[in-house]
């Protein structure tokens, strides 16, 4: 069997990257999204794993409703998005600074 | 029981004024004059009824106890008691002489004016009445928003920059003060698992030297900005120069007395090793005010100056009087917080007069006013002797004690071998002579000369002023000639004060 | 299954909650234009009965619980609920007149609002780490799309951006915390984290690091320093009817889940996480102060006056003791009634195509409107926390209870940058009292916004004289 501590290494390197998505990316918004959906996933792999290991359901469960909310929030991201665009007509991060001080 | 509720009545009374104020219509001028004064009024006659019946045998007399925030230990507790009687008397004295003095002067805004003066006017009488520390932590505060307003409303050029630093100052010294309070509570509890914020509890409590230190600087720095202390007092010239009148005349006859009743009733008694430890500075602080602001008096231009120059000076005799822990010192220092009180107030009420006629407040501006209003003329020369502490006046009585209290105090050092109090006692007396020099100055200057005003004709005093000055030189002779009774009130505080200054060991040994 | 329905009894008020929503949302499809009102009084009525509910079986003193733990009603839980409710009604009082000079007026605003509490209150009474989740994203979901709501307003929807991507990485943090929270103690349940954290089996690094997370998260979800990037664009950016609702009752919740994840499930961590929570109070205190003085625009200030209004929330929090927790329940209450009153009289002050939020709009105020004037000097300088108004106790009672717990340094911190943050407030009162105005403007709000608004702020004076029952309440909470 994979021990436990690989799966953590893999949930903290997936979330890594998606933090650093978050903060280093300039170019577009639609990649702010998808770093957030990582991030969810990867601690959807932690709670497997422990979920696993510890052999107790509540941790799939608790995955379950992760999903659901990812999916909810990226309808609501992606809502904005569109707002965003239709007003801006851009949706380049570097140029979102109207709101400053 | 009667009485405690009239007490409470007397408090509770310019704070109903200020919501009544509130609701009239602005348009009704006279109306909301005449209420505001008539609220005034009544207070006063309550206030001398109570004074009237209050027994200086006995301590703390009249007093109210209400839980307000148990789970804190805040009760609501006030109560009259030889401290503070006197400057209840004078708070109330002064209320309908200040909404009178404001009949012409304001215009602007009159209902919120109106409002702001009942508004102050509980805030200072709570202050005073207060015997937890909590509810004299909030009064002391909320004096700040009303006065504020007053000196950044109805003020002159400059009120604006006037009353910021007026507020940055005091609530930079408060905040000092509120967190001495928490930690003094919080040592309460620790050492006697009582929660409470009054006075009584507190007094008791043994603190260790450093801790009384550190607490007696707080507490210190916020009463001494309100004094104001050198070096503390930059805030006082422009504020009163900025102020309204109406607004010198709250800040010079109460206001100021707030500093000086804070370390009476809490500062000093509270931390009675660190005072006695602390009292060689603070007495040269003091001297250094009284000739500092009597310096600077000298100098000024302006007939507001001189006069808000001259409350540093005299306010210094109220320090080295309560610093001097003799019984005739103590009571000289409370006579004259009263005194100046109603002589500044006074003299600025007068300043206001001629300032509502001539719009100028410059000394160059003005001269031979005797001929031009003789009235005026006499009423401000009595005014000016009260202040320079010409016998059979009030300011003689409450110097001249205040400095035999000082010499008093320093010929016991001197025999201990210690000669730096008897230095100090006379340095002050100097400050009498260079007090004698600016307000005779000043009085010439107006007075005599050649006859010149910004404005002419002038006309004299009408009955409104003439009233007005009648009972302030009334109660400035009566306290000159007759100050027994003023001092009967004050005597059993005096005797407490130093007791717990002393410490109880000292005072056998002593008178 | 459930086998007795009479076990969720305690999540009535929330049950009823949710069918009144759906209520309306369905309703907001058949109601024309013209009598949108329905809406908004339906709403309030909503937000009363579910009071009257909460009331009913009211828990101060007691603990149940429903759904096997997830759902927890006590008496800390219920008094914040009630809290929710009452800002929220004030709210959309206010928020009626602006929507409808702004032409946003629609029964979303409402929806979006309603869900948006009921999130709050299933955050609050989360027993479970899946039902803080949950109610946060309740929460969280409902506010961006509320901060969206004007969709031509280009501010308006980068704001919205910047709130979503940031929530949503505070949520990503918490939820990551979570996690490692639930491998180390292998419970997904509140008491039952507790319980095992108290054992200290855990290795301290592995705890010490999921507490970090969860810190983090609560520290984005208040705006705390150095997590408060969005706090200032979000207020500034969203429809002022909006950001008084996410200044007010947002507030209260994030107090409901510190206290369950810190107070209760983390509670024998709670020297970690004091540590922690006093460097960004520290940071918030002085941050939000020093930049509140620097800002033109009046949603800006108010924004970074939260800021470090969050400072004194933590403080209370970081003490650790019931004291503390009462005090920092006391602070936020007392402080959604104020940033509700400061807000309101913003849109007191709007009408159609111009927006008082600048402070320079309130030059003169006192001769235009004056009793305007005199409510808003009480809602500053209770802001402000000067005596006698209500803000002064809420700060004190924290302050006293950080003195307690030991940590007089920060308190100091907290005194001095008090001092500061009077200026600001102050500058406010001045320009409405001293300086002149530069424009006649009499529009006057219509009766229902100056009555609650005065209401609101004459509470700032009369609150005063019931801290007594109100602290007592707070503590009461707490037993």
């Amino acid at each position: 069997m994979i021990p436990l501590s690989y799966w953590l290494v893999l949930g903290a390197l997936l979330f890594c990257i998606s933090v650093a998505g978050i903060f280093i990316n300039r170019k577009n918004v639609i990649v702010l999204l998808m770093a957030i959906e990582l991030m969810l996933l990867s601690v959807n792999m932690n709670f497997i794993a422990f979920s696993r290991y510890l052999d107790d359901m509540a941790g799939q469960v608790f995955v379950f409703f992760i999903l659901t909310v990812a999916a909810a929030e990226a309808a609501i991201g992606l809502a904005i998005l569109v707002v965003l665009f239709r007003a801006r007509s851009t949706i380049n991060v570097a140029e979102l600074d109207t709101l400053r001080g | 029981m009667a009485d405690s509720a009239l007490l409470n009545l007397v408090l509770w009374l310019p704070f109903a004024g200020m919501l009544a104020l509130a609701l009239l219509p602005a348009a009704r001028a006279e109306l909301i004059r005449g209420l505001s004064l008539a609220l005034m009024a009544v207070q006063f006659a309550l206030v001398a009824w109570l004074v009237a019946r209050f027994d200086p045998a006995q301590g703390l007399q009249f007093a109210t106890d209400l839980p307000w925030i148990p789970d804190w230990g805040v009760h609501y507790r006030i109560g009259l008691d030889g401290y503070n009687v006197l400057l209840v008397a004078l708070t109330a004295f002064l209320g309908p002489l200040v909404v009178l003095g404001a009949q012409r002067a304001v215009t602007k805004d009159l209902k919120l004016f109106h409002a702001m003066i009942q508004g102050i006017q509980f805030a200072m009488l709570g202050t005073f009445l207060a015997q937890d520390l909590f509810v004299f932590y909030v009064f002391w505060e909320a004096m700040l928003i009303p006065m504020f307003l007053i000196i950044g409303i109805w003020g002159g050029e400059r009120r604006v920059y006037a009353t910021m630093k007026f507020v940055l100052y005091t609530a930079f010294g408060s905040i000092l003060m509120l967190a001495a309070l928490i930690y003094l509570v919080w040592t309460l509890n620790q050492t006697t698992g009582v929660r409470s914020f009054a006075f009584a509890d507190l007094i008791g409590l043994n603190l260790p030297l450093d801790a009384q230190l550190w607490l007696l600087a707080a507490f210190g720095l916020s009463f001494a900005i309100k004094v104001p202390m050198v070096p503390l007092h930059t805030w006082l010239p422009d504020a009163h120069v900025e102020a309204p009148t109406t607004g010198s005349v709250i800040l010079a006859g109460v206001l100021l007395k707030m500093g000086t009743y804070g370390f009476l009733k809490l500062g000093f008694p509270l931390f009675p090793e660190a005072t006695r430890e602390l009292a060689p500075w603070l007495m040269g602080l003091s001297v250094a005010g009284i000739l500092y602001g009597a310096c600077l008096a000298l100098v000024q231009d302006d007939i507001k100056k001189v006069i808000a120059y001259s409350s540093i000076s005299h306010l210094g005799y109220v320090m080295i009087g309560l610093l001097s822990f003799e019984l005739v010192g103590i009571q000289g220092a409370i006579v004259q917080m009263v005194s100046h009180g109603l002589v500044a107030g006074g003299l600025f009420l007068m300043v206001g007069m001629i300032y509502e006629r001539c719009h100028s407040r410059k000394i160059a501006d003005y001269g031979g006013l005797a001929k031009l209003m003789p009235l005026y003329s006499v009423a401000f020369l009595l005014l000016t002797l009260a202040s320079v502490g010409l016998p059979t006046t009030s300011g003689f009585t409450g110097e001249f004690m205040a400095l035999l209290g000082a010499f008093a105090a320093g010929w016991k050092a001197q025999a201990a071998g210690d000669s730096l109090m008897l230095v100090y006692a006379v340095l002050a007396v100097l400050g009498v002579v260079l007090g004698a020099l600016y307000m005779l100055r000043l009085a010439g200057a107006l007075l005599f000369g050649a006859e010149r005003a910004p404005h002419a004709p002038l006309n004299d005093l009408d009955g409104r002023e003439r009233a007005i000055l009648v009972a302030i030189l009334a109660a400035v002779f009566w306290l000159g000639l007759a100050p027994g009774p003023a001092l009967e009130l004050t005597e059993g505080a005096a005797r407490e004060y130093r007791a717990i200054v002393l410490g109880h060991a000292a005072t056998e040994g002593g008178q | 299954m459930i086998e007795n329905w009479s076990s969720l009894i305690p999540l009535l008020p929330e049950v009823f909650l949710l069918g009144m929503i759906c209520v309306i949302l369905i309703a907001g499809l058949y109601i024309d234009e013209k009598r949108r009102g329905i809406i908004h009084f339906l709403a309030i009525l909503t937000l009363a009965l579910t009071a009257v509910l909460t009331l009913r079986h009211f828990a101060v003193g007691q603990r149940y619980t429903a759904l096997g733990g997830m759902f927890v009603r006590d008496g800390v839980g219920d008094i914040l609920k009630l809290f929710v409710y009452l800002s929220t009604a004030i709210v959309f009082v206010y928020a009626k007149h602006w929507l409808r000079a702004n032409k946003l007026f629609s029964p979303e605003f409402y929806v979006l609002a309603l869900f948006a509490v009921l999130g709050m209150c299933i955050l609050i009474s989360g027993g479970n780490l899946l039902t803080i989740y949950l109610g946060l994203e309740l929460m969280a979901l409902s506010s961006y799309a509320m901060v969206a709501l004007n969709r031509d307003s280009p501010v308006a929807a980068e704001s919205a951006m910047k709130y979503f991507v940031l929530g949503a990485l505070a949520s990503g943090l918490l939820l990551y915390g979570m996690s490692i929270l639930y491998g180390l103690t292998g419970s997904l349940d509140i008491t039952l984290i507790a319980k095992a954290l108290e054992s200290g089996r855990q290795p301290e690094v592995a705890v010490a690091f999921a507490v970090v997370f969860v810190v983090v998260g609560i520290g984005f979800k208040f705006g705390a320093v150095p997590f408060h990037m969005w706090v200032p664009d979000v207020y500034h950016g969203a429809p002022t009817a909006v950001t008084l609702f996410l200044a007010s009752a947002p507030k209260l919740a994030a107090v409901g889940m510190a206290f369950r994840l810190l107070a209760e499930g983390l509670e024998p961590m709670v020297k970690d996480w004091a540590q922690m929570l006093g460097f960004l109070a520290m940071m918030s205190l002085v941050v939000g102060n020093l930049a509140a003085i620097a800002q033109t625009n009046l949603k800006r200030m108010l924004a970074y006056s939260t800021i470090s209004h969050v400072g004194f929330i933590l403080l209370g929090i970081l003490a650790g003791s019931e004291q503390g927790y009462a005090a920092a329940m006391f602070y936020a209450i007392t402080y959604a009634l104020m940033t509700t009153a400061a807000f309101g009289m913003i849109i007191a002050l709007s009408h159609s195509g111009f927006e008082a939020e600048r402070i320079e709009d309130f030059k003169g105020l006192n001769q235009r409107q004056p009793w305007l004037a005199f409510l808003m000097l009480l809602v500053m300088a209770s802001l402000g926390g000067f005596p006698p108004l209500v803000g002064f106790f809420s700060k004190l009672y924290v302050l006293q209870a950080a003195i307690n717990a030991g940590w007089l340094w920060l308190a100091i911190v907290a005194v001095v940058m008090a001092v500061v943050g009077a200026y600001y407030y102050l500058r406010v009162i001045k320009v409405m009292y001293f300086d002149e105005p530069d424009r006649e403007h009499q529009i006057q709000a219509p009766g229902d916004v100056r009555v609650v608004l005065a209401a609101n702020g004459l509470l700032q004076l009369f609150l005063t004289l019931f801290v007594g029952s109100l602290t007592a309440l707070c503590v009461a909470a707490w037993q």
